[in-house]
C-alpha cells in the first residue's frame, strides 16, 4: 500500500520558506490519517453490525416460528408415558394340550431402599426383619449405614408383603414395579418348565428371561412381542402329569428310592404326555446349583432327559428285534442258552446263575436270557447292531425342545467288539435316557417307524423313517405282552389294559470303577394296549429296594413293575382308552396285520 | 484510538447524566423483569414465597446497581477492565478448590450473604477485557495471526474452567460472547469461516464415525445425542424435559391458558420450573402471543443496544455494547431454543425472568456499563 507521506517535503520547504511550523503540518497529517483509518474502521464494524443483526433477525425469526409451530400444536401426551408403571413387553404363557395354564406372569413389585433418604434406619432394618424373617438384621443396618445410596432388598414382593412394608412408612423404601413369572400349579411339571430368573434390571422394570427347561429352549419365542402374547402349547397334559408325578412320589417312597423318572410317549405323534424326575423343585423359587458333589444329586437334574443309565434287559427286545428282521430267526426258533458261555475271555452268566437250556425266542425275552441275546446279537454282528441301535437314535442325545437334553448325551463301548456286541444286546456298556428308551419302544409300538420325541402339541402321527417291518413290530409286542402274563413283569397287568412290556435290571457303575452289588437301576418300559399299541412308559427307580420278603429284593419286577402298573390304571381312563372287557387274542391280530 | 482524542467537554457531567441514560433500555429492562415477577408469582401457586419477592429484592437491588455504574465514566471502566478480568478469572480458579457443589456441579463461592458466581461475572469482564485490548491494539494488526493468539487465550482459559465446573452452557455463551467481540473488532473473514468449517466437519466425523472401528464418542455419548434430535426416543428418561414443556406450550395454544391455570407447570409435571423452564410456563399461561411478547421485548433490548453502539464512535464503546447484547442474546435464544427442542438443554437461565441471584445482578451490572458507555459516549 503506498501512503500519504506524513512529511511531504515540497510542502515543508514551502512552509519552511513562508516561516511556518514544518511539524504543525506533520500532526495535522498524522491526525488526517488516523481519522481516515477510524472511518475506514466503522465503515467496517458498521458492515459487520449488518451482518451480526441479520443474524439475530434469522434467530429471532426461527424462535417465532418455532413459538408459532408449537401454539398451533396439538397438545398431546406422550404415547409411552402411561407404560412408566408397566412392563410392555410381556412374556407369553404356557399351556397345556389342553390349554390349561402351566406359566403365566404376574404383576409385582420389588423393593428396594435408598439409605440416604432414610429417617430411621434401625427401625427400618428392624421391621424389615420381621416381615422378612431370612434377611439379617445386623447385615442389613451395615447396608444402611454404609456409603451405599441404593440397594435391593427384596426382588420380589406379594401384595401382603408389600402393604406391611409400606406400612413402615419410612420415605427410603421404594417399590419398582416388576413383571414376575409365576407357576400356578407349584411344582408341577417343574423340569419341564424349567424356570425363568431376571435378566437386565432396572429400578423400575426387570426383563424376565428363562433360565432352564423349555423356558429356555423357547425364551425368544416367548419374549419376541412380535408373536403377540400367543401362548406356547405343550404336548404335556396336566391331570396326567399330575397323576403321574403322584403315583412315582409314593412308588418312590415306598420303595426307598433315591431317586424316580418316567415318561409317557404317544407311540404315533411322538409327543410327551408326561414327563416326570424326582426328586423335583418349585420353578417359582428354584433352588441353586449344588456347589460341590455329585451335579445328579441335584433336584434340579431331571433323570428322564440327563440321566444316562444302563437300561438293562430293556434292551433285549431290540436284539430279538433286529434278529427277526434281518431272518436270523423267528419267534420260534430255538436256541440253546446252556452255560458256559465265553466271549473275548469273559463268561456269559444269567441272573442268579440260572441256566435255561434250550428257548424259543420268546421265551428269552419272557424268561430274560442274557446268553441267549448274547447269542443271536454274535449272529447279528458288531456292526449291524450298531447301525440297528443308531437308527433307533440311541447314540445322540434325544431332540427333545427342551435345555437340558443335549446333556443326555449316551455312553457307548470305546470299541465295539464281539463281547460289547453281547453285552450291549442285554443293556451293559451302553448308557441312555430314560426318553431314549421310549422313544425307541414307541417305534416297536407304532409298527416299526421311528419318532423323535417331542414336548410341543402336535395334531398328526409322525410319519418318521421305518426302521422295522411292521410283522416284526408287531411280534415284538406280542413278545412283550408275553413278558407280562408268563414272565418277569408279571405284577405289571392291569386287568383290561393288556400291557406289554420289559423289565430292566442294572448293577450302578462305582465312580471308581467296577460295580455296585446293592445299588441298581430299574427299569420299565412297557407299551399298552398291546392289541393297539398307543402309548409308551418308561418307569426308572435309582436305588430301589423291595422289603416285604425275607431278603431285600431289587429286580425290576418287584419294583418299577408294580409302580408302573399303578400309573397306567390311573392314567389309561385320564388318556381316554377304555378298559376292554373281552378278551383278545394277540396272535389273530397281528396275523391279521400282516 | 484512545478515548482521550475526542473531545470529553461535551460530556455530561453531575446529575444531567441520569437525563442522557438510555431510558427506552431502562423501561424494556424493567418490562421483561416484572414478567419474571408475574411467572414466579404464578409458578409458587400464587404466593410471593419463596422465589417472586427475593427476585424483586435482587432487581431493586440491581437497579441501583446499574445506575450506580452508569454514572461512572466509561473511560474508568476501560481502565480496570483488566484487573476485573483477571479478578474473575482469579475467583474462577478459586471456585475449583473451595466452591460449593449444588446439583452435581461445582459453580459458587459462598460469600456469607450471598453465593457468588463467578462464571457468571465472567461474561461481562471477559466481552470489557477483550474490548480493551481491540482499543489498544492498532486497527491494521486487527488480523495478524500473533495478534490473535492472545485474545483467543483470554476466551479459551475461563471457557474451559467453567467447563470444567460443569456448566456447558456458560462456557457457551463465554465462547460466543467473545467471538462477537472479535468479529466485531474486525478480524478476517477467513477464521471465522475455517472455525465453522472445522466444527462441521468435526460433527460430520463424529456422526460418520458411528458404529464404525474409529468410532470417536462413547455410545452413551451418542444415545445423548439422540435423545436431543429426537426427544420422544426417551419421554421419561433424558428426553423429560423436552417432552413435558414442548407439551405446555402446545396445551398454552394461541392465547394460553390464563394467567395462573398452567397445568404443566402447576402439577409439576416440569421439573426447574422456576428456572431454566420458566418460559414454559409462561408460554403455557400467555399462550403464543405472551411467548412472543417477550421475544418482542427482549429484540427491542437488543435493538436498542446495536443501535447505541452504531451511534457510539468510541471503539471500545461500541465493541463492549456488542458483547454483552450478543451475550445477553444467546441467553435468551438458547434457553428459548432449549425449551422448544431446538438445542440440547444446557443449563442456560432465561435473562431477567428465571429465577436466580447471580444471573440477575450481572444482567443488570452489564446493562450498567452499556448505560455508562451511553451516558458518555463522545458527541
Amino acid at each position: 500500500m503506498i501512503r500519504k507521506p506524513l512529511r511531504p517535503l515540497a510542502t515543508i520547504i514551502k512552509a519552511r520558506a513562508t516561516g511556518q511550523n514544518p511539524d504543525a503540518i506533520e500532526k495535522e497529517n498524522i491526525r488526517k490519517r488516523h481519522e481516515e483509518m477510524r472511518d475506514t474502521s466503522r465503515v467496517r464494524a458498521e458492515g459487520r453490525l449488518l451482518v451480526l443483526g441479520v443474524a439475530f433477525l434469522a434467530a429471532f425469526s426461527v424462535i417465532g416460528i418455532r413459538m408459532a409451530g408449537l401454539a398451533g400444536s396439538e397438545a398431546a401426551e406422550p404415547r409411552a408415558s402411561a407404560s412408566g408403571a408397566r412392563i410392555l413387553a410381556q412374556r407369553a404363557d404356557i399351556v397345556d394340550r389342553q390349554g390349561r395354564i402351566l406359566a403365566t406372569n404376574l404383576e409385582t413389585f420389588s423393593l428396594y431402599a435408598q439409605p440416604h433418604h432414610m429417617i430411621d434406619k434401625e427401625r427400618v432394618a428392624k421391621e424389615l426383619v420381621s416381615i422378612f424373617p431370612d434377611l439379617n438384621e445386623q447385615r442389613l443396618l451395615k447396608d444402611f449405614t454404609g456409603k451405599r445410596k441404593f440397594l435391593w432388598v427384596r426382588k420380589k414382593l406379594s401384595p401382603e408383603q408389600k402393604q406391611l412394608v409400606h406400612d413402615i412408612g419410612d420415605p427410603g423404601l421404594l417399590f419398582g414395579p416388576r413383571e414376575m413369572r409365576l407357576y400356578p400349579n407349584g411344582k408341577l411339571a417343574a423340569h419341564i418348565l424349567g424356570g425363568a430368573g431376571f435378566g437386565r434390571e432396572g429400578v423400575n422394570a426387570a426383563e424376565v428371561i428363562g433360565v432352564a427347561g423349555v423356558e429356555k429352549t423357547f425364551d425368544e419365542a416367548l419374549r419376541d412381542p412380535a408373536n403377540g402374547g400367543k401362548a406356547l402349547t405343550l404336548s404335556i397334559d396336566l391331570t396326567v402329569q399330575a397323576a403321574i408325578e403322584r403315583v412315582l412320589y409314593g412308588g418312590m417312597k415306598l420303595l426307598n428310592a433315591k431317586g424316580a423318572a418316567s415318561v409317557l410317549m404317544d407311540v404315533h405323534t411322538g409327543e410327551v404326555l408326561s414327563l416326570v424326575s424326582l426328586p423335583d423343585f418349585d420353578p417359582n423359587d428354584r433352588p441353586r446349583p449344588l456347589v460341590e458333589g455329585d451335579a445328579a444329586d441335584s433336584p434340579l437334574f431331571n433323570r428322564a432327559l440327563q440321566g444316562v443309565y444302563e437300561l438293562g434287559s430293556t434292551y433285549k427286545i431290540f436284539t430279538a428285534a433286529q434278529a427277526m428282521e434281518l431272518g436270523l430267526v423267528n419267534a420260534n426258533t430255538v436256541i440253546d442258552t446252556k452255560g458256559p458261555m465265553k466271549v473275548g475271555g469273559h463268561r456269559i452268566g444269567e441272573f442268579q446263575n440260572k441256566n435255561y437250556g434250550k428257548l424259543s425266542v420268546t421265551d428269552i425275552i419272557v424268561k430274560s436270557s442274557n446268553r441267549g441275546t448274547g447269542r443271536m446279537a454274535l449272529e447279528i454282528g458288531p456292526k449291524r447292531q450298531q447301525e440297528f441301535l443308531k437308527t433307533l437314535g440311541l447314540f445322540e442325545p434325544t431332540p427333545i425342545e427342551i435345555v437340558e437334553a443335549s446333556g443326555g448325551q449316551p455312553l457307548l463301548p470305546a470299541k465295539w467288539t464281539d463281547l460289547s456286541a453281547v453285552t450291549v444286546s442285554y443293556g451293559h456298556g451302553l448308557s441312555s435316557t430314560p426318553l431314549h428308551l421310549a422313544s425307541a419302544y414307541a417305534s416297536l409300538a407304532n409298527g416299526g417307524l421311528m419318532v423323535k420325541p417331542t414336548i410341543l402339541k402336535r395334531t398328526s402321527p409322525q410319519e418318521g423313517p421305518r426302521v422295522l417291518s411292521e410283522r416284526v413290530a408287531a411280534e415284538s409286542v406280542t413278545m412283550l405282552r408275553k413278558v407280562v402274563t408268563e414272565g418277569t413283569a408279571s405284577f405289571g397287568e392291569v386287568p383290561g389294559y393288556y400291557v406289554a412290556g420289559k423289565t430292566g435290571t442294572a448293577d450302578k457303575p462305582k465312580p471308581t470303577g467296577g460295580y455296585y452289588d446293592d445299588k441298581v437301576i430299574n427299569t420299565f418300559a412297557s407299551v399298552f394296549p398291546a392289541h393297539d399299541p398307543k402309548y409308551v412308559l418308561v418307569v426308572t427307580l435309582d436305588e430301589p429296594v423291595e422289603t416285604s420278603g425275607k431278603k431285600p429284593r431289587r429286580t425290576a419286577g418287584w419294583t418299577a413293575v408294580p409302580v408302573a402298573a399303578e400309573i397306567i390304571e390311573r392314567v389309561a381312563p385320564l388318556l381316554g382308552l377304555r378298559p376292554q372287557v373281552e378278551p383278545v387274542e394277540l396272535t389273530d391280530i397281528t396275523l391279521a396285520s400282516h | 484510538m484512545s478515548y482521550l482524542e475526542y473531545s470529553v467537554k461535551t460530556v455530561p457531567t453531575g446529575f444531567s447524566k441520569v437525563l442522557h441514560l438510555n431510558w427506552a433500555l431502562v423501561l424494556l429492562l424493567m418490562s421483561v423483569s416484572g414478567i419474571g415477577f408475574l411467572m414466579l408469582y404464578s409458578v409458587a401457586g400464587g404466593s410471593f414465597n419463596p422465589w417472586a419477592a427475593a427476585q424483586m429484592k435482587r432487581f431493586i437491588l440491581g437497579m441501583s446497581l446499574m445506575f450506580a455504574i452508569a454514572m461512572v465514566p466509561i473511560w474508568f471502566w476501560r481502565n480496570v477492565s483488566g484487573v476485573l478480568y483477571f479478578g474473575s478469572l482469579v475467583l474462577l480458579i478459586l471456585v475449583e478448590f473451595m466452591g460449593s457443589v449444588q446439583m452435581g456441579a461445582q459453580r459458587w463461592i459462598d460469600l456469607g450473604f450471598m453465593r457468588l458466581q463467578p462464571s457468571e461475572l465472567m461474561k461481562i469482564t471477559l466481552v470489557m477485557f477483550l474490548a480493551t485490548y481491540y482499543d489498544w491494539l492498532p486497527v491494521n494488526k486487527t488480523s495478524r495471526p500473533l495478534w490473535i493468539i492472545l485474545p483467543i487465550l483470554i476466551i479459551l482459559v475461563p471457557t474451559f474452567l467453567v467447563l470444567r465446573q460443569p456448566d456447558l452452557g456458560t462456557s457457551l455463551l463465554l465462547l460466543f460472547g467473545g467471538a462477537i467481540v472479535m468479529f466485531m473488532a474486525g478480524l478476517h473473514w477467513g477464521y471465522f469461516a475455517g472455525v465453522i468449517a472445522m466444527g462441521v466437519g468435526l460433527v460430520t466425523a463424529v456422526f460418520q464415525s458411528r458404529g464404525t472401528t474409529w468410532q470417536l464418542l462413547k455410545d452413551y455419548q451418542y444415545r445423548r445425542i439422540d435423545t436431543f434430535l429426537d426427544p420422544a426416543s426417551d419421554p421419561l428418561g433424558a428426553g423429560y424435559h423436552i417432552t413435558q414443556s414442548k407439551i405446555a406450550l402446545g396445551s398454552g395454544g394461541w392465547t394460553g391458558r390464563g394467567y395462573m391455570q398452567g397445568t404443566q407447570s402447576r402439577l409439576n409435571f416440569l421439573p426447574e420450573k422456576h428456572t431454566d423452564f420458566i418460559f414454559t410456563t409462561l408460554a403455557e399461561e400467555f399462550g403464543f402471543v405472551g411467548a412472543f411478547s417477550l421475544l418482542s421485548l427482549y429484540a427491542l433490548i437488543i435493538f436498542f443496544c446495536v443501535f447505541s453502539a452504531i451511534s457510539n464512535k468510541d471503539r471500545f464503546s461500541a465493541l463492549m455494547t456488542m458483547g454483552i447484547a450478543g451475550t445477553f442474546f444467546l441467553f435468551f435464544a438458547v434457553n428459548m431454543s432449549m425449551v422448544m427442542g431446538m438445542a440440547p438443554v444446557v443449563g442456560v437461565p432465561l435473562p431477567l425472568v428465571s429465577y436466580g441471584g447471580s444471573a440477575m445482578l450481572v444482567i443488570l451490572v452489564a446493562f450498567g456499563m452499556i448505560q455508562s458507555a451511553h451516558v458518555h459516549r463522545p458527541r
